[in-house]
């Protein structure tokens, strides 16, 4: 048994423990900066030793856990996707609470539910990573305990993914009754296209959908997304989603790849109608978060598209988009976060007169969105050709025409945005302030997404590896 | 194939009858509160009358020493198994084992310092 591919793993949770320590340590008054910090600098280094795992193919516990290409790409999004959320969101969780080391914590360990996802080589593996996560994020989602909104957001999250959680128990059950194993290479040599068998896959497919917010699952997102303090928004919308697609891609192209015939087509529908309805109800929405919300469930739908190719290619599209929409988001974020600290509400209306007041991340916010509508030189439309690309040679030609029509219609909504940046007077005179290292985040999310859309090679070069180690 | 239809369906079938049968029987068999008079009819029939508001709040303390509680209770149950196989696993499952009972004292010292045990 090798316990040291779970080095990773770990390494997070004793950097989890040692903040708790630390913050019960530290006198009461003293500001709990220095914490994330700490939690940032010791996530960096836990980054650089992932890159020495790197062309490991192992698994340990009986083939429970495994460490492959594919794994390490999503934990190091996942890993990438925490320290930047944590880095903007000093000053709004200094402004929201005085526990704020709690939240560090908090943050590291539904981290560690996202690595385990993305390792989960069985069933229950990828049931009990999923949890992990989110039961920290039911926590995280209600955090703001003066806000109502918030409580509501977090028990409305608590009371449906508590369902869509029972939803993918009792698919995995019918997965496990029908084929003997839970370990996922083992279900793909027992699978028969049997009616109960369709069932469990139904069951599970809802479950992840929900965790994605697909399109009829995708209910609770808008809700939760406004609710939550922003932080925890921005990772509910990358790593969470990205940690979905990552338990998704394995448990459907290792275990399920021979039912094909029978997921493609249901998986078309729910990506088709993700893009439509994300998209169509962004338009008329007057909150930021809001619009985000609706805009990550029209993502949703542009990642999961990729998996209808369900081949390599698809996959690289998919592992590309989940990177490039992560790094928009972390922009939108963080410029969300700063004009949240400065005016204390998220409406879109907040945003007038942020091109006079700071230019930069008037420019930050502009890139990440035009990125995520898909316009050329930015990510966005690099990571949705190759995705549209993969699909079209698999003749699913119209889910392709739709992505496009649908990306133009979204131009005109991120376009709103940005008008109301650029042509609206402020409110007021105020000084707009920004701490350092917000403005290193939307910096980094810039440049990321510059480079990604101008020279995609190395990043997809990455992905492609990662998704072949799949097969 | 068939066979196997027929057994989801079979399982639908229950799941879906068996509400509608408990609730069903429960209506059939219920005293008649109309012939019993309005005594019969009452949630609690032989207790005290409620006296004023009943949508009281309880202290969210009770809640804290629940939860405190229900996770050392797990702990010892997991304790059960360890000690059985004890000694086949040896040296490292006596280490893990450490670590696991650390990990719950600092969530307990964690509770304890920040006021959960506290009965204001």
């Amino acid at each position: 048994m090798n316990i040291a591919l779970l080095t990773s793993e770990i390494a997070v949770v004793i950097l989890a423990l040692l903040i708790i320590v630390f913050d019960l340590l530290m006198p009461r008054q003293e500001a709990r900066r220095s914490l994330g910090y700490f939690a940032v600098c010791g996530l960096l280094g836990i980054l650089v030793y992932t890159f020495n795992q790197h062309g490991a193919s192992a698994t340990v516990y009986h083939g429970f856990f495994v460490v492959d290409k594919f794994a390490l790409f999503f934990k190091q999004l996942f890993i990438v996707a925490t320290i930047l959320t944590l880095l903007f969101s000093f000053d709004y969780i200094e402004g929201l609470t005085h526990n704020t080391g709690e939240f560090y914590a908090l943050l590291l360990l539904s981290l560690v539910g996202m690595m385990v996802m993305a390792s989960a080589n069985d069933l229950l593996t990828v049931f009990v990573g999923l949890e992990l996560m989110t039961i920290i994020f039911y926590i995280l989602v209600g955090f703001d305990l003066r806000s109502s909104k918030s409580s509501e957001a977090g028990t409305k999250y608590l009371i449906l993914g508590s369902a869509a959680s029972a939803v993918l128990l009792y698919g995995m059950s019918w997965v496990y009754g029908f084929t003997g194993s839970i370990v996922l290479s083992e279900i793909a040599a027992h699978i028969t296209a049997s009616p109960a068998m369709l069932l469990g896959l139904g069951l599970m497919l809802a479950g992840f959908c929900f965790k994605m917010s697909i399109v009829p699952f995708h209910m609770w997102a808008p809700d939760v997304y406004e609710g939550a303090p922003i932080p925890v928004t921005a990772m509910l919308a990358m790593a969470s989603k990205a940690a979905g697609v990552a338990v998704l891609l394995r448990v459907f192209l290792v275990a399920f790849a021979d039912l094909q015939a029978y997921w493609l087509t249901i998986v078309s529908l729910l990506a088709g109608l993700s893009m439509i309805v994300g998209i169509i109800v962004a338009i008329w929405q007057t909150n930021t978060k809001r619009m985000l919300a609706y805009s990550s469930i029209a993502q949703a739908g542009y990642i999961l598209s990729g998996l209808l190719a369900a081949d390599a290619a698809g996959v690289k599209g998919m592992l590309f988009y989940a990177v490039l929409y992560m790094v928009a988001n972390v922009g939108a974020f963080a410029v969300t976060t700063a004009v949240n600290n400065q005016y204390g509400s998220d409406k879109i209306d907040d945003l007038s007169g942020l091109s006079q007041k700071s230019p930069f991340l008037a420019v930050v916010m502009t890139v990440s969105l035009l990125s995520m509508a898909g316009l050329p030189p930015m990510a966005g439309f690099v990571g949705k050709m190759y995705i549209f690309m993969a699909i079209t040679d698999k003749g699913y030609f119209w889910i392709a025409m739709l992505g496009l029509v649908m990306s133009m219609v979204s131009v005109y909504y991120y376009m709103l945005v940005v008008k109301v940046m650029y042509s609206k007077e402020a409110k007021n005179q105020q000084e707009f302030t920004a701490s350092v290292s917000l403005r290193i985040v939307a910096l980094i999310s810039l440049i990321a997404t510059l480079f990604i859309g101008i020279y995609p090679g190395p990043l997809a070069e990455l992905a492609n590896a990662a998704a072949r180690s799949l097969w | 194939m068939l066979l196997d239809f027929g057994n989801v369906g079979m399982l639908l079938l229950v799941a879906l009858v068996f509400p509608l049968l408990a609730l069903g029987t429960a209506f059939f068999i219920r005293p008649r509160p109309r012939q019993h008079g309005i005594e019969k009819s009452l949630p609690y029939e032989c207790g005290v009358d409620t006296v004023g508001e009943t949508w009281v709040q309880f202290r969210a303390s009770y809640f804290l020493y629940a939860l405190v509680f229900v996770a050392f209770d797990i702990e010892t149950v997991f304790l059960y198994l360890w000690a059985i196989k004890f000694q086949e696993l040896g040296k490292f499952a006596f280490i893990e084992m450490f670590i696991f009972l650390n990990i719950l004292l600092v969530g307990l010292g964690y509770a304890w310092k920040k006021g959960a045990l506290e009965w204001k």
